[in-house]
């Protein structure tokens, strides 16, 4: 018998210019370092069935991102937590972990919504911006060869600033998927020229139980 | 020191506009950050990231580095061409990875000399760093410049870049090295007298302090030390016992993906074979190895420390290692508990290995490869390669019962005395083993076609072998030979299931003129590289057409470098070196080798190649 390890996880620092991939494969080899009770796939090439909850991007940082893991029967929590910490290091580290109740769907799938903030050069403008975006009906991708533009207001569930800080709640998921970087690229039409981004940082990750979002680690 | 809050040399920004930020960042597990130190080393690979990383050699020296509570050692690559042209643009000096200070900050600046097409590389990473290109042109207050790996086996063609050469394996004396460096320093000597006393630790070769003398033809004529003290001869310097010295157990392991991403057992060190082509054969001698205990002890920290699911054997020749068996079935039993593959390079295709790799490998009936080097038996001989065409067939035989159905077979063309039925003989080998596989296979096992692929590199004869007196092939002849080669393959009756590729023939020829050329190369490899040469060992940035301008600004004669049989008695640059073989030893074998006689692998007997003399591993029967 099996059950499923959801790992909160934080990555803060340097290690946020790795990609996906190079998140995936860390996180394998900690799991393998640390000898933790894995669950391997079958076949020929066993493998850890490790899945994460939503590619983090590079240079990306993040207080809120989830991976699941399969695990033997009686895999506990606390335990798990501390073996991973014990070998994470330079700014990857576990926040909590949950052993997940029978049928509860995987990370991945749950996906409805997240939070970010976002580190911006100047304070000046932005809240006008944001209250900007907020009263509009649409807000279009720029869109290039391969993608159309797409209306993005209607995942815009919320967006404040707080000084030099842009705080977003945005819908995530398979049906409109909101990038931080595309609303703040929306916003430089109301923003001083030179404004840039320098900091994007995932704070929560939702899903949805009950008609309301909740962190996938209460799911 | 928090590592979340290390700094970066590069902002945001640029970090964003470069090709995989992360090469740049450092950071990784089991990378070390110091707080005090009294000696800063910045251990450079002169190619990228990915390349570097995949390095045993650089993996041991950092450990070793860093094991001195004293020393601090960093690591460097070469900056990718968009990194380049940004450091270039901005004005942002060569950093380590670790701390991310610039170079010019170090007390060393040790650089890993794998293959020639680095060199331009090696310019890159001063010129970079903001140092002159030249050790004459130098500060005392730069970092001292040393290089290591093979390619310090000709050091001639790049020593007037270098201020030491170190030559040999780099466990032995780096220490000795720092505590002389340290002294000096307190003392208040200059670098100068620094590297006079130098060259009294084994292995340390300081060109500046060797004057060249040619002959009217531009021949070399003399070399000799300039300098009252400094010693005629340098000689190599090795690790006498391999169980007792530094090994890596926890290696950096990189966060983006390299070459060779594995934990890597280096089971033995030098070859018994003595094929006349390779250099790594001789100036790895003389064969030592580590026992199986100290391996498998080693296999376990390793995989605590690193969380690799992949190990790899690594030596010259693992299929002679003595207890293959005993440490294969150590291996197997572990990686099998803690789900681990054991990759198997350079083990010769037979019964038992191919029982090891349906074992352990990811088997997904991978292609099997030989290496015969030469398609007929008289070149093999001639190459003195001990590999017989029923050893071939007979391994090929076996895989294909065993359900292989991809073969991949190396040659190299150019070889000395090859005639055209040598060339002809690739590819009547590859139809053999073709037809073996459809007499072997019944027809309804059969995953369709057996899939043969043959690939040819030119032939570069390498100093410290037999064939250092060996004429090179000519560009235009290497491309003739290999449109032979494919012409013989298409002639075959299963040509359909054979497939034929050639290594670039203009990089071999560059290679063989800085493999074989002396000092006055430097001045050619100087104007290559400020006619934009970077990164030569990759096809997309390496050109032909430039190097040939540099040699002809320069006044460079590089086809005397290797297009003529050199005589007997001709002086070569590298002579100076001891490396253990005798260059007698080496005659002889060219000798042999006209006559395509076969020597005998030194464990059958002592070919007597001067190795003794370390009175160390094999050739004392240990």
């Amino acid at each position: 018998m099996s059950v499923s390890a959801r790992i909160k996880f934080g990555r803060r620092g340097p290690v946020r210019y790795l990609g996906h991939l190079d998140m995936m494969r860390y996180f394998q080899r900690c799991v393998m370092k640390c000898s933790l009770e894995a669950v391997y796939s079958e076949g020929f090439h066993p493998h850890q069935l490790l899945s994460f909850a939503y590619p983090l991007g590079v240079s990306m940082e993040t207080d809120g991102d989830y991976a699941d893991l399969v695990m033997k029967d009686g895999a506990d929590a606390g335990k798990v937590k501390e073996a991973l910490n014990s070998v994470m290091h330079e700014g990857i580290y576990v926040r909590e972990v949950r052993i997940l109740g029978e049928g509860t769907l995987n990370a991945m799938a749950s996906v409805a919504a997240a939070d970010y903030e976002l580190f911006v050069s100047a304070e000046e403008g932005l809240q006008e911006a944001a209250s900007r975006i907020l009263a509009e009906k649409e807000l279009f991708t720029a869109g290039d060869g391969k993608k159309k533009p797409k209306d993005i207001r209607p995942g815009i569930l919320e967006l404040r600033a707080e000084g030099s800080r842009l705080f977003m709640k945005l819908l995530s998921g398979s049906a409109l998927n909101v990038r931080p970087a595309d609303v703040f690229e929306g916003m430089k039409t109301y923003l001083p020229e030179e404004s840039k981004c320098t900091l994007i940082r995932r704070l929560e990750i939702y899903g949805t139980k009950d008609g309301k979002y909740v962190p996938l680690i209460e799911m | 020191m928090d590592k979340a809050e290390r700094k970066l040399a590069l902002t945001h920004e640029q970090l964003m506009s470069i090709e995989k930020p992360a090469r740049y960042t450092g950071g990784e597990p089991n990378s070390v950050m110091k707080d005090s130190w009294r000696l800063r080393f910045a251990m450079c690979f002169p190619d990228v990231y990915e390349i570097g990383m995949s390095h045993l050699g650089q993996q041991i020296l950092y450990g070793l580095m860093n094991s001195y509570e004293d020393v601090w050692c960093e690591r460097v690559f070469s900056p990718w061409t968009d990194l380049d042209a940004l450091m270039r643009r901005e004005h942002i000096p060569l950093f380590a990875l670790e701390s991310q200070d610039p170079l010019k900050d170090f007390d060393f600046i040790g650089l890993t000399l794998q293959y020639e097409m680095c060199y331009v590389n090696i310019l890159q990473i001063l010129e970079l760093s903001g140092l002159a290109l030249r050790a004459a042109d130098r500060e005392d207050s730069d970092p001292v410049i040393i290089g290591g790996g093979p390619c310090v086996f000709n050091t001639e063609p790049i020593a007037d870049f270098f201020d030491i050469f170190y030559i040999g394996e780099g466990e032995s004396c780096y220490r000795e090295l720092f505590d002389l460096y340290l002294k000096c320093r307190d003392e208040g000597l200059s670098k100068r007298e620094f590297l006079i006393k130098a060259t009294a630790i084994e292995g340390m070769y300081v060109p500046c302090l060797y004057d060249v003398e040619y002959d009217e033809k531009g021949r070399l004529k003399a070399m000799y030390p300039n300098t009252p003290g400094v010693p005629e001869k340098v000689r190599k310097t090795i690790v006498k016992d391999l169980d007792g010295v530094y090994y890596p157990t926890a290696p950096v392991v990189p966060f983006i993906q390299a070459a060779q991403d594995r934990a890597v057992l280096e089971v033995m060190r030098g070859c018994i074979r003595g094929c006349r082509f390779c250099q790594a054969g001789q100036i790895y001698k003389p064969v030592r190895r580590r026992s199986p205990e100290t391996l498998l002890r080693y296999a376990r920290e390793l995989i605590d420390n690193t969380g690799y699911d992949v190990i790899s054997l690594s030596s010259l020749s693992t299929s002679d290692y003595p207890e293959l068996k005993e440490l294969l079935e150590g291996l197997i039993s572990f990686c099998s508990e803690r789900k681990i593959n054991i990759s198997l390079p350079s083990l010769r295709i037979d019964a038992f290995s191919l029982d090891v790799m349906n074992k352990v490998q990811d088997v997904k009936k991978n292609s099997l490869t030989f290496a015969p080097e030469a398609g007929s038996p008289r070149m093999r001989n001639v190459i003195n390669k001990g590999l017989a065409k029923e050893d071939i067939l007979n391994g090929a035989e076996l895989a294909f019962r065993g359900g292989w159905n991809r073969v991949k077979l190396y040659f190299m063309l150019g070889l000395p005395g090859e005639e055209e039925e040598d060339i002809r003989a690739i590819a009547e080998l590859c139809n053999d083993i073709a037809m073996l596989y459809y007499d072997t296979v019944p027809k309804e096992e059969r995953k369709g076609r057996v899939n043969i692929t043959a690939s040819s590199s030119f032939f570069v004869p390498k100093p410290f072998t037999a064939f250092q007196w060996a004429p090179m092939d000519r560009k235009e002849n290497f491309l003739e030979k290999a449109a032979f080669t494919k012409r013989c393959v298409r002639e075959q009756l299963n040509q359909k299931s054979i497939s034929y590729h050639y290594h670039d023939s203009g990089t071999t020829i560059i290679e063989g003129v800085l493999a074989r050329g002396d000092r006055r190369l430097s001045a050619a490899i100087e104007a290559v590289y400020r006619k934009g040469a970077v990164f030569d060992a990759w096809t997309e940035t390496f050109s032909y057409e430039r190097w040939i301008e540099a040699f002809e600004e320069t006044g460079t004669d590089y086809g005397d470098y290797i297009y003529r049989e050199r005589p007997a008695d001709e002086l070569f640059p590298w002579d100076y070196l001891d490396c253990g073989v005798t260059k007698a030893y080496l005659y002889r074998e060219w000798q042999r080798a006209k006559e395509a006689v076969v020597t005998p692998n030194c464990r059958d007997r002592c070919a007597g190649c001067g190795c003794t003399g370390y009175g160390v591993g094999i050739c004392v029967g240990k």
